[in-house]
């Protein structure tokens, strides 16, 4: 009977194959990827009494997959869909499974003139209109940091500077013969949460840029950005509105045989409840212009920038902090035998996706000034008033250096009429040492510092903030044999002074402010070993031990020990 | 370099066009760090407040600063307390108004109050006396306050382990009305210690629950008692659907959703979920439904109520009280 099987089988998969081959334009390709993570962790509480309250060992994992049908039925058509299983360790008969959809969108071009994608769209714009910053993560992690990563970069949809959303998306454009190059047009329409017909509004995020290309050197864009309520989905009329209009420049100047590539972006937003104007009605500007001289032969590029960021500015599309520093860590969230809840550590910035959103959204997300004070939401962080310089430099030799630094200020002050200060420096560097000393065994090292430094002087004593926080991280990578790589590293954390953190009300704006006074040091070393079948299959065995340490003794000092077996494909 | 120059001044002319700000945002934090002063005395507006017809307790204050307060009600006979917190200058109808709700069970009686307002950085205490006339009503559908005994509709299994206790008690520590249900014992060879059905029909409708067909509208409240936290309790609340109406449950056509509550706390404590938010769980974990796979409260046929603890561990007990639906999060 088997036998019969496997022939009918055999016999079904040719004319398969055929069918096919006959119709050349429809293809189906399967796409996907799987991972299954094991891990055993282990708190370390020390307080003045012995905790005997909180469960010390935690172990668990899952096995998934994320199957995709990628169907292209004619030249001009798109149909993706990715559908997910997953089974936690322990899961019996169905039990600990769940099915979902993961991603599912449609794809064309109409008259070869007019593309659009509806369903899952990764969307963004400008840094000031619609951009995902991730403004509290610093560049250049080590490997052993970095793949663990990725697992939370690929859950959240993190792609670049995108949001994942569901709506529609086109754009379309034109070419002409003499005065104008091209003219460009991009407009998406996506729903940011949909009404429950009782106090939540349907709420629609859209978005328009219209970028005009005169030639290689000069390009001028318009950007819309607007997120709204939909009057009477809901009997309260309060309905909730946020625009940002923009204009951006881009004029490449030729200079011998170098560039220099002047940047531009300017525009307006606005912010209101219908119902409560006067209270929460918020308008403001901001300039961010830029020059960038290329030295081509010497792969080196510098960058001298202007930013000023008005303190009503808003923009939800652009100030939507990818992490809440008020949601609860996934494990181990509460501690000691008063079961506070557990701080958050830099092991939780890495790993932490129960605290990652994958979504704009109208809550202005409060910042911790231990992780970035000066520009929580990034370039678009309000109320900042500087300059920038960055120095970039890559070589075919395997080495890249990055260097920034901020120097800005407020515009209005925070409970006082004085203004803080704030400066930014930015350090990565990667080294590929085979490259570098030709090596025949895959080599990398990665380092990455980052030194903020907060002040507000004044002659009133209360009044005064000093805060330095100092970040660094150092990674390795080393190929022991073929395809089989040993990884280690650590990132370290100084902080130390004093702040006020502002208490915001739903409007956006302060309502108190609270002082907070830190220091503190923390830590995270890991080491582990990879095994690379190929380059989209590895198998990962590491080892991490984090530590939070607060001096002040506000939140008592913790570690946890982490065993962790991770295995991922993609095909 | 014409060009170059021409596009330098322009930016030039748009970076100084800010206007210095001449305000600040936030509150005054000079005036944070300056010396307390009380500008207008602790009141309540009402010496005596009658809940259940819609009268409200309205407290005030005035300081020079703004500062952190927390205003604590408590009943003299009860022993209840309600809480309210704020950060202000000022105390009044925006930020503490009293609706007869309670913070710490149990909830609160006809009974004289004490309120005593409590400042940050401020040693002294203020206080006033205001007396409850009649209680808060909560609308919405009880399945079971207990206030009654067992209703004859409701159906009971307790395992015959050692020191059994599912019985409707009487006493000080009553969070609501006069009685609440215990549920304790040792079952060394099971999870389940005992469980309750609620059946539609013992709330006077036919075959499903009087509730709305919106699962964001329906939120299942309960008031739950920790009595250790070396064996916690497990309440298990199975929501099952009727969806064809037929009168029976199909535990493989109907969906059943439910909500697993590890009782790891010691005390009295308010537990709230909208029904949109139920998963189905099978041993714990996640599961997809056997119906249509839609929150369909006004479809609820049945309601089984489990006091589930790890075997292993030995005696685990809780106490539940005031099992309610509501159309927004129950504030007892």
């Amino acid at each position: 009977m088997k036998k019969h099987l496997f022939k009918y089988m055999l016999m079904l998969l040719s004319l398969m194959s055929y069918h096919s081959m006959a119709q050349q334009k429809r293809t189906v390709d399967f796409i996907g990827g799987a991972r299954s993570v094991l891990s055993n962790n282990n708190i370390v509480v020390s307080d003045s009494l012995p905790d005997t309250t909180t469960i010390k060992r935690n172990s668990g994992g899952y096995a998934l997959i994320d199957l995709g049908v990628d169907i292209k039925p004619n030249k001009n058509t798109e149909i993706l869909g990715i559908f997910r299983i997953r089974n936690a360790y322990g899961g019996f008969w169905g039990a600990g499974v769940t099915f979902d959809v993961r991603q599912l969108f449609l794809k064309g071009v109409i008259s070869d003139k007019v593309r659009y994608q509806v369903g899952d769209l990764n969307l963004k714009q400008t840094p000031f209109t619609l951009y995902n910053h991730h403004a509290d993560r610093l560049d250049s992690l080590p490997s052993v940091f970095k793949l663990q990563n990725d697992i939370l970069n690929y859950e959240k949809f993190y792609r670049d500077n995108t949001w994942r959303q569901q709506g529609v998306n086109v754009d379309f454009g034109f070419e002409f013969a003499k005065g104008i190059k091209e003219l460009n047009f991009t407009g998406y329409l996506t729903r940011l949460n949909a009404t429950d017909f009782s106090s939540i509004p349907e709420r629609l995020m859209g978005g328009t840029t219209i970028q005009l290309i005169q030639s290689k050197n000069l390009a001028l864009s318009y950007n819309g950005f607007s997120v709204f309520d939909v009057k009477g989905t809901v009997l309260d009329s309060n309905t909730y509105t946020n625009n940002v209009n923009s204009i951006g420049l881009k004029y490449l100047y030729e200079l011998n045989k170098n560039t220099i590539v002047f940047n531009g972006e300017a525009g307006r937003s606005n912010v209101q409840y219908a119902e409560d104007f006067d209270k929460s009605y918020l308008a403001d500007y901001f300039i961010n212009a830029s020059a960038t001289f290329n030295w081509l032969k010497k792969n080196l590029s510098f960058t001298a920038g202007y930013l000023n960021v008005g303190p009503d500015f808003r923009s939800i599309g652009a100030q939507s902090k990818e992490i809440d520093y008020s949601s609860l860590t996934g494990y181990y969230n509460r501690y000691t035998n008063d079961q506070i809840i557990r701080p958050i550590s830099l092991m939780d910035l890495i790993v932490g996706d129960s605290l990652y959103a994958t979504s704009v959204s109208a809550k202005l997300n409060i910042a911790n000034p231990i992780y970035n004070n000066a520009m929580p939401y990034g370039l678009a962080t309000f109320n900042r008033l500087g300059a920038y310089l960055k120095l970039d430099y890559h070589n075919e030799k395997g080495i890249q250096l990055n260097a920034q630094h901020f120097y800005l200020n407020e515009i209005r002050g925070q409970g006082t009429l004085k203004l803080k200060q704030f400066q930014v420096t930015k350090l990565t560097a990667q080294f590929e040492m085979d490259k570098l000393f030709h090596f025949q065994k895959r080599m990398n090292i990665q380092i990455g510092l980052m030194n903020e430094i907060t002040n507000r002087n004044s002659d009133v004593a209360v009044e005064k903030v000093d805060l330095k926080t100092m970040r660094y991280q150092l990674g390795a990578e080393y190929e022991l044999f073929k395809k089989i790589d040993v990884l280690a590293g650590g990132m370290f954390l100084n902080c130390k002074g004093n702040e006020f953190i502002p208490q915001r009300n739903v409007y956006s704006t302060v309502s108190f402010f609270e002082e907070a006074n830190y220091n503190m040091t923390q830590k995270i070393i890991a080491v582990g070993a990879r095994c690379r079948f190929d380059e989209k299959i590895h198998l990962t065995a590491l080892y991490q031990v984090s530590e939070y340490n607060d001096k002040l003794i506000a939140s008592p000092k913790y570690s946890i020990n982490q065993f962790a077996l991770i295995y991922n494909m993609t095909f | 370099m014409k060009k170059l120059f021409t596009l330098l001044m322009i930016v030039s002319v748009i970076v100084s066009c800010r206007k210095d700000d001449s305000s600040f945002d936030g509150n005054n934090i000079q005036e944070m760090y300056s010396d307390f002063m009380v500008l207008s005395t602790f009141k309540v507006d009402k010496d005596s407040i009658d809940f259940a017809n819609g009268e409200k307790a309205v407290f005030s204050a005035q300081f020079n600063k703004p500062v952190s307060w927390k205003i604590s009600i408590k009943g003299q006979t009860s022993k209840a307390e309600k809480i309210i917190t704020g950060q202000t200058k000022f105390i009044d109808a925006t930020n503490a108004t009293w609706n007869g709700s309670t913070t710490v069970f149990p909830m609160f009686k006809a009974e004289n109050c004490i309120a005593q307002l409590t400042i940050d950085g401020v040693a002294d205490t203020f206080q006033v006396q205001t007396k409850v006339k009649s209680l808060k009503v909560n609308q919405g559908l009880v399945i079971a306050d207990f206030e009654n005994g067992f209703s004859p509709s409701w159906t009971k299994f307790v395992q015959t382990g050692a020191n059994m206790d599912f019985n409707i008690k009487n006493d000080t520590l009553c969070p609501q009305g006069a009685k609440y249900l215990r549920m304790a014992g040792t079952v060394n060879w099971d999870y389940l210690i005992g469980l309750i059905d609620y059946p539609a029909t013992a709330y006077g409708t036919t075959k499903t629950l009087n509730l709305s067909a919106n699962p964001n509208d329906v939120y299942f409240n309960c008031l739950i008692y920790g009595e250790s936290a070396s064996n916690p309790s497990i309440v298990l609340f199975q929501f099952k659907e009727d969806e064809n109406a037929d009168g029976s449950i199909n535990g493989n056509s109907d969906d059943q959703y439910d909500y697993q509550i590890n009782v790891n706390w010691i005390g009295w404590k308010l537990v709230t979920i909208k029904y949109a938010d139920l998963v189905t769980l099978v041993n714990g974990q996640p599961s997809t439904p056997k119906g249509n796979s839609q929150h369909n409260p006004d479809k609820i046929g049945k309601i089984s109520m489990l006091h589930l603890a790890d075997p292993s561990q030995g005696f685990a007990a809780c106490k539940i009280d005031y099992i309610m639906f509501t159309s927004a999060p129950l504030e007892p």
